[in-house]
């Protein structure tokens, strides 16, 4: 009986202390939420801790804060910039109005400046030669790599010595020969008065190669250590460390070639090389390599790729900007410390490519960088990054952005927005990346069970999911007392997703335009679909699954009876007519591989595949006559390419692409608020931000703006206005004699007119149905290789559609 | 005080009974929680959700199950996942069974039923991969068949993709099945047969007059059993053909996921009331169809 008890007893104490530990384990997270603490960074900016005004929270403070400087000077190429001993913050470019080089001074920090002194004019005659890279030392002297033409051709390196004045002498150092063989770009610029009027092309040609076999060495990178020596880089990656009192060669670093992309830099007396792999580290009294600390090593592989280094204790510790940020690092400290989360400022923009930093001190520093969509006419920008402690270390509002495929005008836009709402931190997330193996629909659930758990997003970007299901079923708000309703917007455009009581629950922040371009035999802008593929083999060479793709755009729309269904006869006929045009497959000749664009078309956000129904991405196929027509969405204007390539097939001309639905248009950055926003007035500011011209303008190739003097400026190409002798010259990759060189000018009127008349005119959004979209394109690739019948393929895609649609 | 004494004796042992049922009660009262927790709870939201709208949460009476009751894509799942179940079942008990048999009487019977459980042990992603190198337009199968000069086809993509789903099926399935034939198989005693033996009876006399009757039990477990795992079988139709397949491949799974992404919760609780009742319907039939068969042989 006593034994039964202390059974009993046991048993009920055994429960109680599973009950206690698992309450106990409940209340774990909240205590931990509210036990944070004040802390200190190791390069002495103090966080603090405070009360919010929501609920007692604490939150650590302190954060730099960005800021674009007006120089009131159009710098055209920032070359260096460094604060001088005497605290004087110099940079030594070239003046983007008149293209003259020289340094101007500071003394308050960057907020103004003033010429310090001009280029000697030795160094600025063009007909001599050419200097593209200089450095600057802390005592003000600048060293200059000089590319010198040689009379009977070819270009010779020299170095000169400029003091603090810009006086200029010649450091007497030879740099050494190296076998340029593969190291010559298969792209560059070279300005009008190199080439002759007549036969550009073919000039063009002789002067690469010429160029080719005289250039025997050329410093790519140049540096200074120390006030009296520098570093310069060649065309090889050698590393000549070199005298400037007597140009003699101190050290020579070498690698092997398993490093790619390195970066050359100084901190104090040691050198250090960062790749995108690794860093290494060098003694310039010695030469000899020092072993890498490995928390440098881990810390460069987190972070990134080093754009820019400084230093401000002689070398003690590195500061460094990456894409992730500010890196700060302590020669032997135990951890690379970020000082700036780049996703809340230009540092994380994808346009954003520091060229130089500069540090002030501990908690101000500068950063030049190449921006295409800064507000700079050249594109470069100055930056200034000071340490407030009054700002939270981390906003108080986190807005939450999602999307399955990666949207750089979005990263572009967020980061502006961020600089001028520093209470706003927006979270962006991209589902679908190359790191991860998320397919759209595994996407789409964690998205469903996110939002109704009230954990989802504040704002959408409904790229390739169900728009019109998300709106069915109320999971977006109206935005349309958001949107503007003055002009100044494509309205045709802006209303796409309008419903019959006038709600507008997603709306197009951008648009692409389903163009065709090739010559008068082939494609006649404006002509019937029907027209255009009784052509046999007008499509021919193209990949059968892309052609199937560009046509869905402007077909799909009209598959789509009034109940929803779809319209098997349309999807037949659409099948044969691309077959017929398409004719037979070769898989021999599509296995060559087309072309890769010169052109880049940046990164859509999406992957490789998308960039392959860009029209773009076909114009030297055409030019080159592997195409007979390009076909493809239109979300960029490169002007000078598209008359390129018309003048190339004499009788060129572009149009929208044929189509069974008329008028079409890609409806691009599709944006909306989730109706279980936790954030909906911030979204709201966000929304209303992105629909603003400062947004719209940002240019990445995701697709033409809505607003209507954004979209003139990105087709315009006022970036070219006054360099009308710049001329591009592009190969496609494949065949050394596929040269096609045109002048970069600024968009004529009349083509202006043509694009933006034609944006007027489309009122047809396409059907963006992935389901749809992969049922068409995957059966209609079996039709065009010949491998089933055009009826068995509209079968199947019924088939499959049907019950897609029937759910 | 006889009387007194039997009252006494009656009220204590009642006593007692109740409070080994109180015991019994607090031993299994975890596991009820989690039971309450995980599936009683969510199971009545469901059936709460099946009568509301999907976001908005508006009560909208049986208009759910009305809209579930005339989608197509819903009728047909449940033709095609009852048509694999009637296939799939009988095949695989009788398969398993007369493996069983075999396997029991087999000397090396350890070392087959180790066999016939590997596929148990396969990922499913694994799986799905081989699937695709065999039944791919361009895979395998349709390799070896073009060597004798015969044509192939797509197979996932015609009807053919419900028998590779049925013979996927019984091929994972069939070891734990045998396992369980085999379990019951050792409950029998083998004085029964020794008996039967001397009476005369035959072999096949044995297994229709012994064997299946004593199998009854374990009939009524692996029958559900391999009901509930008819629905596993999903996995691998999702991973080779995804979201939309085959026509003849498409069950009440593959609705339910595509729901789930579109937001169509008030469908998908519907359904799932509907489905679950017809389920619990049945698995309660056929026990007592068993029970009774049992009760009648006991009489």
């Amino acid at each position: 009986m006593n034994h039964k008890r202390i059974k009993q007893i046991t048993a009920i104490l055994l429960l109680a202390f599973l009950i206690c530990a698992t309450l106990a384990g409940c209340g774990k997270e909240g205590q931990e939420g509210t036990s944070g603490a004040a802390g200190q960074n190791t390069n002495g900016t103090k966080t603090e801790a405070i009360n919010t005004e929501n609920g007692g929270k604490e939150s650590a403070m302190g954060r730099f804060l960005e800021e674009e400087i007006d120089t009131g000077i159009v710098f055209g190429t920032i070359y260096d910039m460094k604060k001088l001993e005497d605290g004087t913050l110099r940079i030594i470019g070239s003046n983007g109005d008149d293209g003259s080089k020289g340094a101007w001074d500071s003394k308050d920090q960057g907020a103004s400046w003033e010429k310090a002194y001009d280029f000697p004019t030795e160094l600025q005659d063009s007909d001599q030669g050419y200097s593209d890279r200089a450095a600057l030392s802390s005592d003000g002297q600048a060293v200059c790599a000089y590319n010198q033409i040689q009379k009977g051709g070819g270009i010779l390196a020299v170095l000169y010595l400029l003091d603090q004045n810009g006086k200029a002498s010649r450091i007497p150092f030879e740099l050494p020969s190296v076998n340029t063989e593969g190291a010559m770009s298969n792209s560059f610029e070279v300005t009008a008065e190199d080439l002759p009027d007549e036969e550009p092309e073919n000039q063009a040609e002789e002067d690469s190669q010429e160029m080719g076999a005289s250039i025997s060495n050329l410093i790519m990178d140049i540096q200074f250590l120390g006030n009296d020596q520098v570093l310069a880089k060649d065309i090889s990656d050698n590393v000549y460390q070199i005298s400037t009192a007597d140009g003699s060669l101190r050290q020579t670093y070498q690698f092997d070639g398993s490093m790619e992309s390195h970066q050359v830099y100084a901190a104090g007396k040691k050198i250090l090389v960062f790749s995108n792999k690794e860093v290494l580290l060098f003694d310039s009294e010695t030469g000899q390599q020092i072993s890498t600390e490995e928390t440098l090593q881990k810390g460069a592989a987190e972070s990134g790729f080093f754009q820019a280094v400084d230093t401000i204790n002689q070398g003690e510790s590195v500061y460094g900007v990456a894409r992730g940020g500010l890196y700060h690092y302590k020669f032997g400290g135990s951890v690379m410390e970020q000082l700036i989360d780049g996703s809340m400022n230009s540092m994380g923009a994808p346009s954003f490519y520091p060229i130089v930093m500069a540090m002030l001190d501990e908690q101000n520093f500068l950063v030049a960088a190449n921006d295409e969509n800064s507000d700079s006419p050249t594109g470069i920008a100055l930056l200034k990054y000071t340490y407030s402690a009054d700002t939270p270390a981390k906003p108080d509002k986190e807005l939450k952005v999602y999307s399955l495929y990666d949207n750089r005008e979005m990263r572009q836009s967020i980061t502006r927005f961020q600089k001028d709402h520093t209470d706003v931190y927006v979270n962006y997330q991209a589902a679908m990346s190359e790191e991860n193996a998320v397919n759209v629909s595994d996407a789409l659930k964690t998205l469903t069970t996110e939002i109704m758990a009230g954990k989802g997003p504040d704002l959408l970007i409904l790229d390739g999911m169900p728009v019109e299901t998300y709106i069915e079923k109320g999971i977006l708000k109206d935005l349309s007392s958001m949107i503007s309703k003055e002009g100044g917007y494509f309205e045709n455009i802006l209303h796409a997703y309008q419903n019959q009581q006038g709600q507008i629950c997603a709306a197009p922040a951008r648009f692409m335009l389903p163009m065709a371009q090739g010559g008068s035999a082939d494609y006649k802008p404006g002509e019937a679909f029907d027209s255009f593929t009784s052509r046999k083999g007008v499509l021919a060479g193209m990949e059968p699954k892309y052609v199937i793709e560009k046509f869905w755009y402007t077909c799909g729309a009209a598959w789509q009876k009034e109940d929803k269904t779809l319209d098997v006869a349309k999807i037949t006929e659409f099948l044969t007519s691309l077959k017929n045009a398409y004719g037979e497959y070769d898989a021999n000749a599509n296995q060559q591989g087309m072309s890769v664009s010169f052109t880049s078309d940046g990164n859509t956000g999406n992957t490789e595949e998308i960039k392959k129904i860009l029209f773009s991405y076909g114009d030297f196929d055409l030019a080159f006559g592997r195409t007979k027509v390009n076909i493809g969405l239109f979300a960029k204007m490169d002007y000078g390419m598209l008359s390129a390539v018309n003048n190339k097939l004499k009788d060129g001309s572009y149009g929208l692409m044929p189509g069974q639905a008329e008028n079409v248009f890609v409806p691009s950055m599709i944006l909306g608020i989730s109706s279980k926003s936790n954030q909906p007035e911030t979204a709201e500011q966000f929304l209303r931000y992105l629909f603003s011209h400062e947004s719209q303008k940002i240019s990445q190739s995701g697709g033409l703006p809505v607003e209507k003097e954004a979209f003139r400026s990105v087709i315009d190409g006022h970036q070219y206005q006054g360099k009308e002798n710049l001329v591009c010259v592009g190969g496609s990759g494949d065949d050394i004699d596929e040269i096609l060189d045109y002048a970069m000018v600024s968009t004529p009127e009349e083509e202006i007119k043509k694009l933006t008349d034609l944006a007027e005119s489309v009122d047809t959004p396409a059907l963006r149905d992935d389901v749809i979209k992969d049922a068409v394109s995957e059966q209609g690739e079996k039709v065009l290789k010949g491998e089933i019948t055009p009826e068995e393929a509209a079968d199947a895609i019924m088939q499959k559609v049907n019950i897609y649609l029937a759910e | 005080m006889k009387k007194t004494y039997q009252l006494i004796k009656a009220r204590r042992s009642k006593i007692t009974a109740s409070r080994k049922s109180f015991q019994g009660f607090l031993w299994i009262l975890p596991s009820f929680l989690g039971v309450m927790a995980f599936y009683l709870l969510p199971y009545a939201d469901v059936v709460r959700r099946s009568f509301f709208g999907a976001v908005d949460n508006q009560c909208k009476g049986l208009e759910n199950y009305r809209t579930v009751l005339e989608n197509t894509a819903f009728l047909l799942a449940v033709k095609n996942t009852l048509r694999f179940t009637l296939c799939c079942i009988p095949a695989l008990i009788l398969t398993a069974l007369l493996c069983a048999v075999i396997i029991y009487r087999s000397k090396y019977g350890g070392v087959i039923k180790s066999a016939f459980l590997i596929p148990m042990a396969l990922p499913a992603v694994s799986v799905a991969l081989m699937w695709r190198l065999l039944f791919h337009s361009q895979g395998m199968v349709n390799h070896w068949l073009s060597r004798f000069s015969a044509s192939g086809t797509d197979w996932m993509n015609d009807e053919s993709a419900f028998w590779i789903l049925v013979g996927s099926y019984l091929w994972k399935n069939l070891g734990y099945d045998i396992v369980l034939w085999m379990a019951g198989l050792s409950g029998i005693s083998e004085n029964i047969y020794e008996a039967a033996r001397v009476d005369g009876a035959g072999e096949w006399q044995c297994f229709f007059k012994i064997t299946l009757p004593n199998l009854r039990s374990s009939f009524y477990t692996i029958t559900v059993l391999s009901f509930l795992n008819s629905f596993k079988v999903f996995r691998e139709a999702y991973l080779v053909a995804g979201d939309y397949p085959h026509e003849s491949i498409y069950m009440m799974q593959h609705l339910f996921n595509n729901w789930f992404r579109s937001f169509s919760f008030d469908k998908m609780a519907a359904a799932a009331v509907l489905e679950s009742l017809v389920l619990l319907l049945l698995i309660l039939l056929f026990q007592r169809a068993l029970e009774r068969r049992n009760d009648g042989k006991e009489c």
